[in-house]
């Protein structure tokens, strides 16, 4: 851990092995869970994509694969253009009838995975359950029902595995905590504009 | 609770005068060393304090946003400590803070200028012309220390009650002015009902038609709104603590409720050794209201919001 990629890691939090032995327990886990009815795995871009690759290789049962994107609050401009949130990239299965497992990075807020879970409640399919790698309960601001979850993690700012900060830090093959000074939660104090204490 | 606020001039023995009426009464008598004390007592250092201070009275245009943090802090602790008991306020703005607050006297204590300068000289050793100038600058940074925090003159006679001029006064005598004119306002008696609603949130229209009070839930407002999540801002007001008659004495109103989660959400951007009256409170809802689901957003909370989407380094 002294490369370029990791010189802002401050601590590793789940190692490359261990999350391999957890998606291996989950794949067995969940292909119990489903039996011969095929789902439909639905991948939450881009947090879930590596989670969502080693996981089903982990499942030796039939299934179909798709993903979902939508619009991050992190956008500003789009924030303020279109003011909430919408699907950048929709399904190309229709999932009526279906049995759906959202498979998604971490789930915080839970803002984003309850927007998608009542989008995809909507399109009615037969069945829809959530796998999580991470779980930071937390932050948690919605109820949001796991049925499936790797790890439960501390409230701790964390990247890799498929997990970003400003789009980077995905590569990494472990969990790490990352430095204040690259979030900047450095101590603490910084504020919006004008922001008044309440 | 009753509260006396002194605003005093430089050298006019307002000190020596608001430790007599605080004894007498047996009121907490809130001055410098007084606030360095709960200052320290929610884990802040004495420096912070004096930033505080230094960042209102220093002149400069622009304060940084700890300072600001800081700043804002003062009266939310020095009122905080007005819902738990009764105070004499020396200085810090006391009439601006506590302005129309019910229970309340507004004292202002004067001299003559070459009163004054003597006093300083006896109390300090300086020369006159030392004295003369220390008491020219202590008065500019009092004026500009209301100014600043409450746009208000210091000097304008219509925020006091009572102003006394101790060329003709002893502090005895200043004294027994004061309780007698707190014995006349009936100030002891003030139901604290009438105070608590002084304090209760004010309306949309007193925001200046802005909807919310700070930037912070406005941001977390945007938030839910980009979601999709409906919300309600401050629904509701829970009374905490009535009297035989049923008047509320203690309320409190969440900021958010989520229609759909049945979640009540209090934000708060006070460092987080400083929410644990906000923490009571909420406590005392849980208590006596089971059924009500609420969460505290701290400032940490907050942060690591902003943090998650990048949005901490653009600020």
């Amino acid at each position: 851990m002294c490369g370029l990629l990791d010189q802002h890691i401050i601590e590793v939090l789940i190692p490359e092995d261990a999350i391999a032995r957890r998606v291996a327990a989950l794949g067995k886990e969940i292909s119990a869970a489903y039996g011969t009815s095929p789902p439909l795995l639905v991948g939450l871009l881009k947090g879930s994509a590596l989670f969502m690759a080693d996981l089903v290789r982990q499942m030796h049962i039939p299934l179909e694969m798709d993903f979902m994107a939508v619009a991050s609050y992190a956008n500003r401009e789009q924030r303020q253009s279109s003011g909430a949130v919408r699907i950048t990239k929709d399904l190309d299965h229709v999932v009526e009838g279906r049995d759906i497992l959202v498979v998604e990075g971490i789930v915080d807020t839970g803002m984003t995975v309850g927007y998608l879970l009542r989008n995809l409640k909507a399109r009615k399919p037969r069945s829809i359950r959530l796998c999580t790698f991470l779980d930071k309960p937390a932050r948690r601001i919605l109820k949001i029902p796991i049925a499936f979850r790797g790890f439960e993690i501390p409230d701790r700012f964390v990247v890799g595995y498929g997990l970003d900060f400003g789009q980077l830090y995905r590569n990494l093959p472990y969990i790490g905590v990352l430095s204040g000074d690259v979030t900047g939660l450095q101590g603490g104090k910084k504020m919006l504009e004008g922001q008044k204490s309440s | 609770m009753a509260v006396i606020t002194i605003a005093r001039e430089p050298g006019a023995l307002g000190e020596e005068v608001a430790a007599r009426v605080a004894g007498s009464l047996g009121f907490l008598l809130v001055d410098t060393s007084t606030l360095a004390r709960f200052w320290r007592e929610m884990d802040l250092d004495d420096a912070s304090l004096e930033a505080a201070d230094e960042a209102q009275v220093g002149g400069r245009d622009r304060i940084d946003s700890e300072s600001e943090t800081s700043v804002k802090l003062l009266p939310d602790l020095i009122a905080q400590l007005a819902e738990e008991q009764d105070l004499v306020v020396v200085g810090r703005g006391g009439q601006g803070l506590f302005r129309d607050r019910p229970g309340t006297l507004h004292v202002r204590i004067i001299a003559s200028r070459s009163f004054r300068v003597r006093q300083v000289q006896l109390q300090t050793g300086l020369s006159a012309r030392e004295a003369r100038r220390q008491v020219s600058e202590e008065e500019k940074r009092r004026s500009r220390y209301v100014r600043r925090l409450y746009r208000l003159n210091w000097e304008d006679p219509s925020l006091y009650d009572l102003t006394l001029r101790m060329d003709r006064l002893s502090v005895e005598q200043a004294l027994n002015v004061i309780l007698r004119t707190v014995q006349l306002m009936d100030l002891l008696q003030v139901p604290k009902r009438l105070i608590v609603e002084n304090l209760l949130p004010e309306s949309d229209e007193g925001r200046g038609g802005g909807r919310f009070a700070n930037e912070t839930e406005r941001e977390f407002a945007r938030f839910l709104e980009f979601y999709r999540i409906p919300y309600l801002y401050e629904p509701r007001t829970f009374p905490l603590e009535t009297d035989e008659d049923g008047n509320v004495l203690e309320a409190f109103t969440p900021d958010f409720y989520l229609t759909e989660q049945d979640l009540y959400i209090e934000l708060t951007t006070m460092k987080q050794s400083l929410v644990t009256r906000k923490n009571r409170k909420v406590r005392k809802l849980r208590r006596l209201y089971p059924e009500i689901n609420i969460r505290i957003f701290y400032q940490k909370d907050f942060y690591n919001l902003l943090a998650k989407y990048g949005l901490l380094k653009e600020n």
